[in-house]
């Protein structure tokens, strides 16, 4: 069809008004989602450093019981899951889904706030809970028993309007691999967070099936939650910036049902070697394995979808950590799989390696492809750019040096900690000397944790002075190059 | 639409199967599980196996202070951890036993409302703590002041659950004896509170070996369950 240039002119002015007009019937709710999760974020890296000095020194604080590791330990990193990682997970959906779909976020805005609101007062009630002393010690469900229906009914009011605007939009020979990674996390979160928690709260003495279903859920919210939406943001931000499509839509297809069939066996190897039938660990451990295809097979499209746009990555903040994002998503991979199957799993079961696994997946691969949207979306939705390329650069920096100590630590440590257990020469040893072989680890966790920390409040601060409109009135994009600019990023495009 | 259904039932039927086998068929068959009897001819014991579940109100305190954190509750087997060799780690105390501690079954949490098996061992396994458990008083000792024991300990002070008061008349024999920096100041004395009973009479109550009906081998490795 030819089009004359003034026609291409009007279609892209409208086509400009239909996006601002998608912005701002999401602008509110998805908002209040990044600011209120930037806020946890900080909460919990603090609870962080916190935590991992209690692990050294036990006294630091006082005795106070509330500040006690037990209870120190759930609260940061269910801040850090409910309060962070789906909030903001949200705010990204969100956007992302009527942007993908084209469609504007028709009335029910205001429940979209009362939603968000009860959300974070569930959050709050539920981390006070904790160090109050209503802990179940049951992993990322350590929240008291009556905040459980109170988080699923706010997931599911943001969840249903994006399965709205996902079937509205829905066109056979189209293919929006973005939107389905967005819907089925909509759709997998509820159904895992329904099960556990009947299960663990409602059936009576599951004994140790509990403890194995707790893992299942863990190991669900990661790779049918966090992973999916991470995924999902990256295969619409990395095509964006780039200005290219998707390399390969059958490695995303792939990609995707690799990891809709594979995930939801998975997470029982946590308990290997334990009570349970030993056909539930191993078929854990299995797929735990094979999940490695699927994160392969996306990692390798984000990466020929980059290939050749890398000086990119150098400039635009939103690439940067995007690409960052799905770079440790196969490292993500990699860690799980040792974690998972036998012959180097017990030596890391019951260790800190855990821990890092559990970190990578939420602060490092997630969080860093959330950044990146978030750098994207919120100028588009306060109307003004990013203050402070500096602010950024320092966000990046802290965060992924910060990140990088934390995993590599906590894997060495548990590669100290299981080769203690399992050392033969220490059969009649009591625990002193693990003990004490763990605590420079946790020095540098907390110190680690103290660098996420720094780059945290600054984010935040940056965020809340966009949210109020205090941003930069410019027409260009906040960009990180410049010409006598030698971060290591620079030389290398 | 009829691919907007074909999307939806894949992603339905592809977390749907896990589901099902995983959690939903599993639950139903565990709800189902009954204490075994012993069988006094092959296993040389009489009663049930398990024969009593944990203490529930010790319990409570354990997942509220969050020891689950620090302490697993579970032998592997050991042809994959040394977990069984660990001195102290079943029920026999001395020197390395002739065969490990057996690893864990289904049953041995039977009646548990939530088995804490733990996230991280930053402190010992606790599954048979309560053979090695030494009395009352020390236990008591170890979770008012970790470091009176162990110079080093990791493990936090669980002060609140004892009370410093003033001692009046005789000392109590429910008072702590504790000495050097970890004491009360003169004239005061540590009790413990109910919680604190509790947690210990959880601690004693776990006793994760007894040998499983049937099979021959840890009859052989496990005495009969003896009174303790």
């Amino acid at each position: 069809m030819q089009t004359t240039p003034s026609s291409a002119d009007l279609d892209l002015q409208a086509d400009n008004l239909r996006r601002a007009a998608i912005d701002k019937s999401v602008k509110g709710p998805v908002l209040f989602l990044f600011l209120n999760g930037a806020f946890w974020l900080m909460a919990s890296t603090i609870l962080g450093v916190l935590a991992a000095i209690k692990l050294v020194s036990p006294s630091f604080l006082g005795d106070c019981q509330f500040l006690q590791f037990g209870r120190l330990q759930p609260t940061h990193i269910n801040a850090l899951v409910y309060g962070w990682g789906i909030q903001a997970g949200l705010g990204v959906m969100l956007w992302i889904m009527a942007r993908r779909s084209g469609q504007e976020l028709k009335g029910g805005k205001s429940l979209l706030y009362v939603a968000g609101v009860f959300w974070n007062i569930a959050v709050t009630l539920g981390l006070l809970g904790i160090l109050l002393g209503g802990s179940t010690s049951m992993q990322w469900l350590e929240m008291p028993r009556f905040v459980w229906p109170i988080l699923l009914g706010s997931f599911l009011v943001f969840a249903w309007p994006m399965a709205v605007m996902f079937g509205k939009a829905f066109r056979p020979e189209g293919f929006m691999v973005s939107t389905w990674y967005i819907l089925g996390a909509c759709f997998w979160f509820p159904w895992i967070f329904l099960t556990a928690n009947v299960c663990l709260h409602c059936i009576p003495s599951l004994g140790a099936l509990a403890a194995g279903i707790n893992a299942w859920y863990v190991h669900g919210v990661i790779f049918l939650f966090f992973t999916p939406v991470a995924i999902g943001s990256a295969y619409y931000f990395i095509p964006k910036i780039t200005g290219r499509p998707i390399a390969s839509a059958e490695l995303a297809k792939l990609g995707f049902w690799g990891l809709a069939v594979l995930a939801g066996w998975t997470g029982m190897q946590t308990y290997m070697g334990g009570p349970l039938p030993s056909w539930m660990p191993s078929i854990g451990a299995l797929t735990g394995t094979l999940l490695l295809i699927p994160v392969g097979v996306v990692g390798l499209n984000h990466h020929l979808t980059t290939l050749g746009s890398h000086s990119l990555v150098a400039t635009s903040p939103t690439l940067r950590f995007t690409f960052l994002g799905s770079l440790l998503l196969p490292i993500t991979g990699v860690i799980f799989a040792l974690l998972s199957n036998y012959s180097t799993g017990v030596n890391l079961q019951f260790t800190h390696a855990g821990y890092g696994f559990q970190i990578i997946a939420i602060y490092g691969f997630f969080s860093m492809c959330v950044f990146g949207a978030i750098y994207y979306i919120v100028p588009r939705l306060a109307g003004c750019e990013w203050l402070s390329v500096r602010l950024i650069r320092n966000h990046f920096w802290f965060s992924t040096y910060g990140i990088g100590a934390i995993v590599v630590t906590s894997l060495v440590a548990g590669l100290q900690q299981g080769g203690d257990l399992n050392n033969p020469e220490m059969w009649d040893q009591d625990f002193m000397q693990l003990a004490l072989n763990s605590r420079p680890y946790m020095v540098a966790r907390a110190i680690s944790w103290a660098l996420i920390t720094w780059s945290n409040v600054w984010f935040l601060i940056h965020l809340m002075l966009m949210v109020a409109g205090l941003g930069r009135r410019s027409s260009a994009p906040t960009l990180l190059h410049s010409a006598h600019d030698d971060t290591p990023h620079a030389a290398h495009a | 639409m009829s691919n907007f259904r074909t999307f939806i039932l894949g992603l339905v039927a592809s977390f749907g199967l896990p589901w099902l086998c995983l959690i939903v068929i599993p639950v139903l068959k565990y709800q189902a599980l009954q204490p075994v009897a012993y069988d006094k001819d092959t296993d040389g014991v009489e009663g049930y196996y398990p024969p009593a579940p944990v203490h529930g109100q010790g319990q409570i305190v354990y997942l509220r202070e969050g020891c689950s954190q620090c302490h697993t509750q579970m032998i592997r087997p050991s042809q994959i951890a040394l977990d069984g060799w660990h001195k102290g780690w079943g029920q026999d105390q001395e020197a390395r036993p002739a065969a490990p501690v057996r690893s864990n079954t289904l049953y041995d949490y039977l009646g548990e409302h939530y088995a804490p098996l733990g996230i991280v061992r930053s402190g010992p396994d606790l599954a048979n703590y309560g053979w090695r458990a030494p009395e009352r008083g020390i236990i008591h000792q170890k979770l008012f002041a970790p470091r009176s024991q162990h110079d080093w300990s990791n493990m936090p002070a669980f002060k609140s659950l004892y009370i410093v008061r003033k001692a009046q008349g005789p000392v109590s024999d429910k008072a702590l004896k504790l000495t050097g920096k970890a004491a009360p100041e003169a004239g005061y004395e540590v009790v413990p509170t109910a919680e604190a009973e509790a947690l210990v009479d959880y601690l004693l109550s776990l006793k994760k070996d007894y040998p499983v009906p049937g099979v021959s081998a840890a009859v052989a490795a496990a005495p009969a369950p003896a009174k303790k």
